[in-house]
């Protein structure tokens, strides 16, 4: 489990976090969401231990990332979002680092790397950006870490790409696997995040599953606009309306009409959730 | 397991440092082999055909051994502290310690040996083949050199430089692990200033106190060949220590 308590974080002088307090439970696919700039890939930095919190603490599995431990960071793998790749091919890429992995699995590596059409014979230099985007999820996902970061994975991916990414992240990871995917896109991710974590300047907004969000807010789509809705937006054939659930009706979660909501409400949704 | 060394994390870091060794180093070594070769070829080319002996041939090696040892960091561990490149660096699963004694051992130890073999090799090769190249570079090299048998303290002489290269080393992974761009010229232009800074703070002694400066000259020959020695022996092992724990602390806290 990954726990933060109380954290604050700045970069020279501009504060990221201050003393937020977050809890990310094991074998679940976060989403975590939030707009340009509020600080979701350092979170995810200061979770590997990229970055040291200035005050308060995060720990995953009782461990502190900016330690840096090899007990922790052979549990834990970040795939950042700009591809940066070393002069190789990714076969030799994740053979020169999949010994430090526990549960590596070359077999599964070459299985990956087929089914997001990956060439295997080329180098990475060689590969198009979203190649070498799934070459990497391919080499990520293979060494089988309990802990798997991705920072805006689908970010340069095409439309099928897309769907494989998610095809692949939903039947290749384990139960016992805690994913965090940080992204702006939530199309790309609906139906493969729960829970949603949303983040805001200096604050935590939600963090709640699809289940104790659709038990506080309904998502209705019907032919009118809602005057006492938290937010609403003209779709196709319609309106979403989001609204609170005051009888407890069933719905689905449309996450960007749900994170539009909260960006507009922010501490009504907060203390709604709490 | 151990949160500091680990006998087979250790092993693993060596293969995954080895494995980028050669792509990244194999030019340079084969441009610095082929030195001696360039001056084989041209003294045997000119008419005059004047002979090179091997004292000459050991300096010129030795001094391509110091351009080498101070060019490994920024070519072996050039991203290792990258914002963006050097993450996977910081990533892998071994420890902080480990990950600094894998660079001691290729930027001090590996690549100086293989340069050093290689090059005494076709040193050999040249010698062999005739030509304006006298004696062997080898019979001349490390103990066996003029320098520290005909030295009135051979060991201290023979340890004080053998820390030349240890002290190269270490500026040079520092310097790798401060600067994200531009590495190794950085750190040349800083020893350049520290050089004329020195310089001029002597010369000052010097004029501010003659007396000093008297006690030196005053002195005899071997005793001051010995109050040099001690100097630099123990300023180069200052030094390094001070930057090779410097460059473990930059590993270890290294923010990317």
């Amino acid at each position: 489990m990954i726990k933060i308590n109380n954290l604050d974080f700045a970069y020279k002088n501009t504060q990221v976090f201050k003393n937020i307090s977050l809890e990310f439970q094991k074998g679940n696919i976060y989403g975590l969401l939030g707009e340009n700039g509020v600080g979701k890939t350092t979170l995810l930095k200061l979770i590997c231990g990229l970055q040291k919190p200035q005050h308060g603490s995060v720990t995953v599995d009782g461990l502190t990332p900016s330690m840096r431990q090899p007990e922790l960071l052979q549990n834990v793998y970040f795939l950042p979002e700009e591809v940066i790749t070393e002069d190789t091919t990714p076969e030799k890429f994740i053979q020169k680092i999949g010994c430090f992995y526990p549960r590596y699995d070359f077999a599964l590596f070459n299985k990956l790397m087929g089914e997001l059409e990956v060439d295997l014979s080329k180098k990475f230099n060689e590969l198009s950006h979203g190649q070498k985007k799934k070459a990497l999820l391919a080499c990520a996902m293979s060494l089988q870490t309990d802990y798997l970061f991705l920072d805006e994975p689908t970010n340069g991916l095409d439309i099928p790409s897309k769907a494989l990414f998610r095809q692949v992240i939903s039947r290749y990871c384990s139960n016992e696997t805690t994913i965090i995917i940080s992204t702006h896109q939530v199309k790309d991710v609906e139906n493969l995040i729960d829970p949603i974590v949303i983040l805001d300047k200096d604050d935590v907004l939600m963090n709640a599953s699809f289940a104790e969000i659709t038990d506080k807010i309904y998502f209705e789509y019907g032919p009118e606009r809602i005057q006492n809705a938290y937010y609403t937006e003209m779709l196709p054939g319609g309106y979403i309306n989001v609204m609170p659930n005051t009888e407890h009706l069933e719905s689905n979660v449309n996450i960007e009409a749900l994170f539009n909501a909260v960006m507009k409400n922010k501490e009504t949704i907060k203390n709604l959730m709490k | 397991m151990s949160n500091t060394f680990n006998i087979n994390r250790f092993g693993k870091i060596l293969k995954h440092d080895g494995l980028n060794f050669f792509p990244n180093m194999i030019l340079t070594l084969a441009i610095l082999w082929a030195i001696p070769v360039v001056i084989w070829l041209s003294n045997s080319l000119t008419p005059t055909e004047s002979i090179i002996d091997p004292d000459f041939r050991v300096g010129i090696i030795s001094v391509l051994a110091l351009i080498i040892i101070l060019l490994v960091p920024g070519r072996l561990y050039k991203h290792c502290n990258d914002p963006r490149k050097g993450i996977v660096f910081a990533m892998l699963p071994a420890t902080s310690f480990e990950k600094f004694f894998s660079m001691v051992f290729y930027c001090l130890i590996v690549t100086p040996l293989i340069y050093l073999a290689g090059a005494f090799i076709i040193d050999t090769i040249l010698a062999l083949m005739g030509g304006t190249f006298e004696g062997y570079a080898i019979t001349k090299a490390f103990w066996w050199s003029p320098l520290f048998r005909k030295s009135t303290y051979p060991v201290l002489t023979a340890i004080t430089f053998a820390f030349i290269p240890v002290t190269t080393s270490s500026i040079f992974m520092f310097g790798n692990m401060v600067f994200k761009k531009r590495k190794t010229g950085k750190m040349i232009g800083i020893l350049i200033l520290i050089h004329i800074i020195f310089s001029i703070i002597f010369t000052n002694v010097a004029f501010i106190y003659p007396d000093l400066i008297e006690f030196f000259t005053d002195l005899n020959y071997e005793i001051g060949w010995k109050y040099i020695l001690n100097i630099a022996l123990y300023s180069q092992i200052i030094v390094s220590a001070l930057l090779l724990w410097g460059t473990y602390r930059k590993i270890k806290t290294q923010k990317y």
